[in-house]
């Protein structure tokens, strides 16, 4: 059903859109008491859309199905892996096993409110519903696959030396304060245990460019924007090497 | 302690020497030679020691406020992370030092303070002290009422002292004692319940810590929530 996830405007654009095609003439006239038919079956499920959806508001999404969770997960495991474990397509596709829940559902809104970009992203997460978002972020939260590895390791002896302790003598901090000392994360802090190699190297390169972009509403990607600035090209390297080791 | 220095600063010289030419490092072992000179003078006149740039400040502040939010409020990380805002000097370098001479156990604060000279602890400090942003807030609503009465009154019948007394009626702090108002909830109740795991930890070297230390062992987990509510709210 379209309902549940459509904002009340883009229904009434498809309310529209169905008045529009059964004001179309007929084109033969024997077929004109089937088309009425449909034209009125059109008619009442777009009113019944209207109707499902001001209730789903008011009552703040309606409870998305199992069977609906089910073919979403799918979707989402086409491109993330069959275990969320994240998956090298054209571009590194994250990891999302074992993620807080609270940066999950951050994410996703940061996709729509353009405070992150990502054009697939931003279409993936336009037609989520709050109650699916929500079950989404608890299914991905409770895997725990092992790792995809593929990262240099004679990097991840440097990189473990940074998480755990920064390099105070260059103002880089310890990424275990905020993330955590097994990388795990902490609510809209992500966890970074098991990411892969080349998304949090592209990430921790391009962080001012992709997070924090709509300047009217800042958001807490801002705490990492130092951070990253910071680091160089070696250094990031390292600490993408050590964080996809760990489990 | 001016030991400590003296290897700082030849510490410090070695990572500009990396960025110097040749000839820079004729000059990088006059000026090493200067600093033990004058750190010898400093201990001699009893004054910290080497001075630090308004750059080199503003870059470590930075650094600081990545974990302790921006304006020094407090943050939640995957620890607590205290607010230092507001905080009274000499409490702050007696933390620094605590965490370096390892009296006060945290790894991350350890390898922060010790790359800190004495100049860039007095800047620090004194700039965190100043700073007044709002509480960062969060705390449980309903126990606020009773931790005001144990902040002010303290609870006679388990010996608990009014914290007021030391930590000002506005919870404010003075000199060794903390600033408490506005302090993250999670961080107060964190610290009351695991006093004597993480303070006092050097039998060599008592510090202030051990006046806490039968407080918060008094304190039930009720009490110590209701404390950290009331203070957490406190502008």
């Amino acid at each position: 059903m379209l309902a549940p996830w459509s904002e009340p405007v883009r229904s009434l654009k498809t309310f529209r859109t169905s008045r529009a095609m059964t004001e179309r003439p007929p084109a033969l006239p024997n077929r004109r008491a089937i088309k009425t038919t449909r034209r009125r079956s059109a008619l009442i499920v777009a009113i019944l859309t209207i109707g499902v959806v001001g209730a789903g508001r008011a009552q703040y999404g309606i409870a998305a199905s199992s069977q609906d969770v089910q073919a979403k997960l799918s979707y989402c495991k086409d491109c993330h892996g069959p275990s969320a474990q994240g998956y090298r397509g054209y571009v590194p596709i994250p990891r999302l096993a074992g993620q807080q829940p609270a940066y999950f559902e951050n994410q996703l809104k940061a996709f729509i409110a353009r405070r992150r970009t990502n054009n697939v992203m931003f279409n993936v997460a336009n037609s989520l519903s709050p109650s699916m978002v929500a079950a989404l972020a608890a299914n991905f939260h409770s895997l725990n696959p092992p790792p995809i590895g593929g990262a240099p390791q004679r990097f991840v002896a440097t990189g473990r030396n940074i998480f755990q302790n920064g390099m105070p003598d260059v103002n880089i901090a310890a990424c275990a304060a905020c993330h955590g000392p097994d990388a795990t994360g902490s609510e809209q802090i992500p966890r970074l245990a098991g990411q892969l190699y080349p998304y949090v190297i592209k990430e921790l390169t391009n962080w001012g460019k992709e997070r924090g972009q709509n300047p009217a509403r800042p958001d807490i990607s801002a705490v990492m924007s130092p951070v990253a600035h910071s680091l160089n090209k070696e250094q990031i390297e390292a600490v993408a090497a050590y964080v996809s080791t760990l489990r | 302690m001016d030991v400590r220095n003296v290897q700082t600063s030849s510490s410090k010289m070695h990572y500009r020497r990396k960025s110097l030419s040749a000839g820079g490092l004729t000059l990088a072992l006059h000026a090493a030679i200067a600093t033990v000179g004058l750190t010898t003078l400093a201990r001699a006149e009893d004054t910290s020691s080497g001075t630090v740039s308004e750059k080199e400040v503003q870059s470590k502040l930075a650094y600081c406020e990545v974990c302790h939010g921006v304006s020094a409020q407090g943050f939640h990380g995957y620890y607590p992370i205290p607010r230092l805002a507001g905080q009274p000097t000499e409490y702050l370098k007696n933390q620094l030092q605590a965490f370096v001479e390892r009296r006060r156990t945290s790894n991350i604060m350890f390898n922060v303070g010790h790359v800190l000279s004495p100049a860039m602890i007095a800047a620090l400090t004194t700039d965190f002290s100043e700073l007044n942003p709002k509480p960062l807030g969060g705390a449980p609503k309903e126990n606020i009422d009773e931790g005001k009465k144990i902040f002010e009154s303290g609870i006679a019948d388990a010996n608990v002292p009014p914290c007021a007394s030391c930590h000002g009626p506005e919870a404010k702090g003075n000199g060794p004692f903390p600033r408490l108002a506005g302090q993250v909830y999670d961080y107060v109740v964190n610290k009351l319940t695991n006093w004597e795991k993480e303070r006092g930890q050097n039998p060599a070297s008592p510090d202030t810590s051990a006046i806490m230390q039968p407080i918060a062992h008094s304190l039930t987990q009720p009490q110590i929530k209701a404390v950290a509510a009331y203070v957490s709210t406190l502008e």
